[in-house]
């Protein structure tokens, strides 16, 4: 065969080809004119690179070289065919495929309110340079009582009021007085300990777990969180301790809630006070501050003649509760996913 | 509190309509709790604070409310003419006891005539919620409830002797009381007794004994100062609470006894008749002195950060019953006498209280910033909240509960000690004494609850302390608390495994080690235990059919408890890029037919030992058996492996290589047989 011949068959085969897989509309089409001209058995490609055996020998390396060339431009033409009946197929959706039905959510857990109210809180007053601290929830007399300048006839060492713990001698005539060991019934005992171990300044808050023999109702539980607030340096005002209860307050609650302090008692601090906020047209409780008692820091070794501080404690719960319109505090301690989840 | 407004008057001008005045009061300490009107009168419910005894009568609220409205207090003037007769001659006191009675007075009136008393008094006493009994009872409930110093009147004729004695009960002793309920006393608690037997509880309530009768004639009036601590702890003890054990509880005024006791005298002399033996039978007639503070004007200011005049100051702390003196030795520092009844004024401080809460806490400015300074959250709040994270992104939800558990709860499952778990004295929810060693069995509760509830598969997780008791050489009694996170789910060991290990991974721990363990609580063979270096630092597993049906909960329940503490330590929260290979990876899939016996662990051991760093990645894929093929006892573990050079390409000889030396040392020491 001439060269001339078979370079025309080729010119054509890659026409026909290239034309052939232009114009199909499906995957059928395609597959069609891959058989009709890729084909391994009998396809039209195949055919003509037969003839290349009667091709004088000098003309070969034209030849071959054109075959290739051929083969390439159809396998490009059928792989441009394939792509676009491809993306003509997913672009027709099913007539039956409902996209308005609702979606596959994954299943994702909740986090305890009461772990959001401290992570908002702990954020809030780290803004304020108050770094959190912890201590330990059982207790002995001198961190929960006596450094507290709460002395042994203080009612607040009643054992109606905490939880002691049980001693190995326990017999049922002594359970009417006070006892040693305890579980904390605040978190200020966690002052104690940071007093102790550092030196002012000192500006910290504690946070955990307290107990107070409460009988359980809507609104107690012998089992509640408190976040304790301690500010100690050189010139600490009862000033400052408005002004950060204020930010706080703006903080937590919003800008246009008030602050008021009311005289209060209690062993550890002096003035105390009680705090309220004006929050949504009353005044609402949220707490007990004042300045650290100078029998506080003389208790920890430090001269109340020199440094002065502040401490506040809130509930954690009280805000926890307020925030997210829960009513009955025992839903917080239930474990129930029906409660959980809806946080 | 109760207090009456028309009572109230007759100390001081109430000048403020009422809602001011209790708005006033709330806010300078006395906090208001509700008011009442009772015929013409209005009474007015006041929370007292425990360091306030000198509120606890008609007098204290009085001044406070003078120095509040800048009004006098009027306090009534005590006068009468007493008998020829000395009360000496009748009777003495013996006080046996003085750490329960610092103070006992006695006078004795004698002929007096019972009555009911006039309607002035007996308006008083019911206007805040007091029966009116006869005019001697009643003079004594006044006095009380004007003072605050509780106070009693014996019948003379009853009492055997001549002589009162204040001293601690003896053992067995037993008195009846005028609530008509016999107590019994032990040696804790102070009676005030005659010759033959106890007349009163001191301090909490008189006998019936010697109670004031219509037929009485002479009376011993007793005022005395009582311990808080004494009588607390006899008044929890026979629950016997009463406004007079109220009072002593919260201190009475030591020098004020003797204004009391001719108080009482002379309005039962008013009321009743009779005569006034001469003088006074007192255990203390030297009173100590009063205390002395040195108030700083700049100290008040440092304090409270504002100033405050000198002038307002002196108006505050004299209208509260100091007396102020300047200091002789120092300008702008004063000498304040602290009025008796204050027994909660003893330093500076205090009185720095007393003039910014007169002066008012509204003034006190809410402008006055702390400085900034560097701070961070702690590295153990980092890793806790990825924690959560982990658990939340598996599908866990949080729980809360509580710390302290029943014994059934608490025996269930303790995988971390063996000692008894401390208790309580009292139960705080019911039967709850037990300090838990573990959350695993408050988890499990929860689960069950749940499903009683509905929710079937309540995935829940927890991050709280366990308290393990303290070993008996420890003197401290404190027990270890730690923090652990537990959770819980149903059906799926690898599941809780898998979370466990993407929560080592996320902390960026390694290291972990796994071991099988039978603990209690736990199926045999489906539990294990963690370990990081020599800690037992986790246990997670599949409970035992005995525990689950404990609770009505559809088993199988997987639990896992891991030591977070101990974590945090380990971990690396600030992860360091590693550099990724430009090299291609090659995969092998390898099977081998293994004894049953042998574990995963064994044969991971071997495979890493071998594959080295070129060991990228190894993924278990599964195991199946093949009786017939295989034989007995054998199964056959199909894994891959990927093995990468940072280094170069890897050829394929050098991947044979390395499964070659895997697949020869599992031979030689697992009994494997590599299947092709």
């Amino acid at each position: 065969m001439a060269l001339a011949d078979f370079l025309t068959r080729l010119d054509q085969l890659q026409s026909d080809a290239v034309s052939s897989l232009a114009s199909a509309e499906d995957n059928e089409g395609v597959e069609a004119a891959r058989i009709q001209f890729l084909g391994a058995k009998n396809g039209q490609f195949k055919t003509v690179q037969k003839l290349l055996g009667g091709i004088d020998k000098s003309d070969k390396p034209v030849a071959g070289k054109r075959l290739n060339e051929v083969k390439q431009a159809i396998q490009v033409a059928l792989d441009a065919a394939t792509q676009r009946v491809s993306d003509e197929s997913t672009d027709q959706i099913d007539p039956t495929f409902d996209p308005t039905l609702p979606g596959t959510r994954p299943t994702i857990g909740h986090v305890h309110p009461i772990t959001q109210t401290i992570d908002h809180l702990t954020e809030i007053m780290g803004r304020m340079g108050f770094e959190v601290v912890e201590g330990p929830e059982v207790e002995d007399p001198f961190h929960n009582f006596i450094a507290l300048n709460i002395p042994e006839d203080h009612p607040a060492r009643d054992p109606l009021d905490n939880f002691y713990l049980a001693t190995g001698e326990t017999s049922s005539q002594r359970e009417d007085r006070e006892g040693g060991r305890l579980l904390r019934s605040q978190t200020s005992t966690v002052q104690i300990r940071v007093m102790q171990e550092r030196q002012p300044p000192i500006r910290v808050i504690s946070l955990g777990r307290v107990y107070r023999p409460d009988a359980p109702d809507a609104t107690h539980f012998p089992m509640f969180h408190q976040m304790e607030g301690l500010f100690v340096d050189q010139h600490v005002t009862m000033a400052n301790l408005k002004t950060v209860l204020r930010i706080f307050a703006n903080s937590y609650l919003g800008e246009d809630v008030r602050i008021r302090f009311r005289p209060s008692f209690f062993p550890f601090t002096e003035p105390s006070v009680e705090v309220d906020f004006w929050w949504n047209g009353a005044w609402i409780e949220f707490g007990g501050a004042g300045m650290v008692d100078p029998n506080v820091f003389e208790a920890v070794g430090y001269d109340p003649e020199t440094v002065s501080g502040f401490a506040f404690g809130l509930g954690v719960e009280r805000l926890c509760m307020r925030r997210h319109g829960i009513t009955d505090i025992r839903d917080l301690y239930s474990g129930d996913l029906r409660f959980l989840q809806q946080f | 509190m109760l207090v009456s407004w028309k009572w109230l008057s007759r100390y001081v001008d109430l000048t403020l309509p009422h809602d001011a005045l209790v708005d006033r009061l709330s806010l300078s300490g006395l906090n208001h709790e509700g008011s009442q009107q009772v015929g013409d009168n209005t009474v007015i419910d006041l929370e007292v604070t425990s360091n306030r005894g000198d509120c606890l009568g008609h007098i204290g609220v009085a001044r406070e409310i003078a120095v509040l409205t800048e009004q006098r207090l009027k306090i009534p003037t005590v006068e009468y003419q007493p008998s020829s007769q000395s009360v000496a001659q009748e009777l003495s006191v013996d006080n046996q006891f003085i750490e329960a009675c610092p103070r006992f007075t006695a006078r004795v009136i004698r002929g007096v005539t019972i009555a009911p008393s006039p309607s002035w008094m007996q308006e008083a006493l019911q206007s805040i919620g007091i029966t009116p009994i006869n005019n001697v009872v009643d003079v004594t409930n006044y006095v009380m409830m004007e003072t605050g110093q509780p106070l009693h009147a014996f019948d003379r004729s009853q009492i055997k002797g001549d002589k009162l004695i204040v001293r601690a009960a003896t053992k067995g002793e037993q008195l009846e009381a005028i609530d008509h309920r016999t107590y019994d006393l032990v040696t804790s608690d102070c009676v005030i007794a005659d010759e033959s037997q106890p007349l009163s509880i001191a301090g909490i309530m008189g006998g019936s004994t010697s109670e004031v009768t219509d037929s009485t004639t002479d009376l011993i009036i007793e005022v005395a100062l009582f311990t808080p601590l004494v009588i607390r702890r006899t008044a929890r003890r026979l629950k016997l609470h009463s406004p007079s054990s109220f009072r002593f509880e919260r201190r009475t005024d030591p020098v004020g006894v003797d204004w009391v006791s001719r108080r009482a005298c002379q309005l039962i002399t008013q009321l009743a008749g009779g005569h006034i033996d001469d003088g006074i039978l007192d255990s203390q007639p030297e009173p100590s002195p009063p205390t002395v503070v040195a108030l700083r004007h700049d100290r008040m200011t440092k304090c409270l950060g504002r100033e405050i005049a000198t002038s307002q100051m002196q108006r505050i702390l004299s209208g509260l019953g100091c007396s102020i003196a300047p200091n002789e030795n120092a300008e702008n520092v004063h000498q304040c006498t602290v009025p008796s009844w204050r027994h909660d004024l003893t330093r500076e401080i205090d009185l720095i209280e007393e003039v910014a809460r007169i002066d008012g806490y509204d003034q006190i400015p809410e402008d006055s910033p702390i400085p900034i300074i560097p701070s961070s959250k702690r590295v153990f709040d980092v890793a806790v909240s990825r924690a959560r994270t982990v658990l939340t992104s598996a599908g866990f939800s949080e729980a809360m509960t509580p710390s302290v558990v029943t014994e059934d709860l608490d025996r269930l499952v303790s995988p971390w000690s063996e000692i008894d778990a401390l208790q309580t004295r009292t139960a705080m929810l019911v039967g709850s004494k037990r300090l838990r060693r573990s959350l695993i069995p408050s988890l499990v509760q929860s689960r069950a609850a749940n499903f009683a509830s509905a929710s079937v598969h309540a995935n829940l997780f927890e991050i709280a302390h366990v308290y393990l008791p303290p070993v008996a050489s420890d003197q401290s009694g404190l027990p270890t608390e730690r923090y652990h996170l537990g959770f819980i789910a149903g059906d799926a060991f690898f599941d809780i495994k898998g979370i466990a290990e993407t929560l080592f991974q996320r902390l960026g721990i390694s290291g972990l080690s796994v071991q099988p363990s039978d603990i209690n609580g736990f199926a045999r063979g489906g539990c294990v235990t963690l370990h990081l270096d020599d800690d037992l630092i986790g246990v997670m597993g599949v409970l035992s059919r005995d525990v689950i049906a404990s609770f009505k909960c559809p088993g199988p329940v997987t639990v896992a408890e891991v030591w977070l503490d101990a974590m945090v330590e380990r971990a690396q929260l600030v992860p360091q890029q590693q550099p990724v290979s430009p090299f291609p990876a090659i995969s092998r899939d390898i099977n081998l037919v293994l004894p049953e016996s042998v574990r995963w662990i064994q044969l991971a051991t071997i495979i890493r030992a071998e594959g080295g760093d070129r060991l990228t990645d190894l993924a278990y894929q599964e195991t199946y058996r093949n009786q017939k093929q295989d034989g007995d006892d054998r199964k056959r573990i199909l894994f891959s492996m990927q093995l990468q050079s940072h280094h170069e390409t890897l050829s394929g000889d050098d991947a044979d290589a390395i499964v070659n030396r895997i697949v020869d040392r599992c031979e030689s020491e697992l009994n494997a047989v590599l299947k092709r």
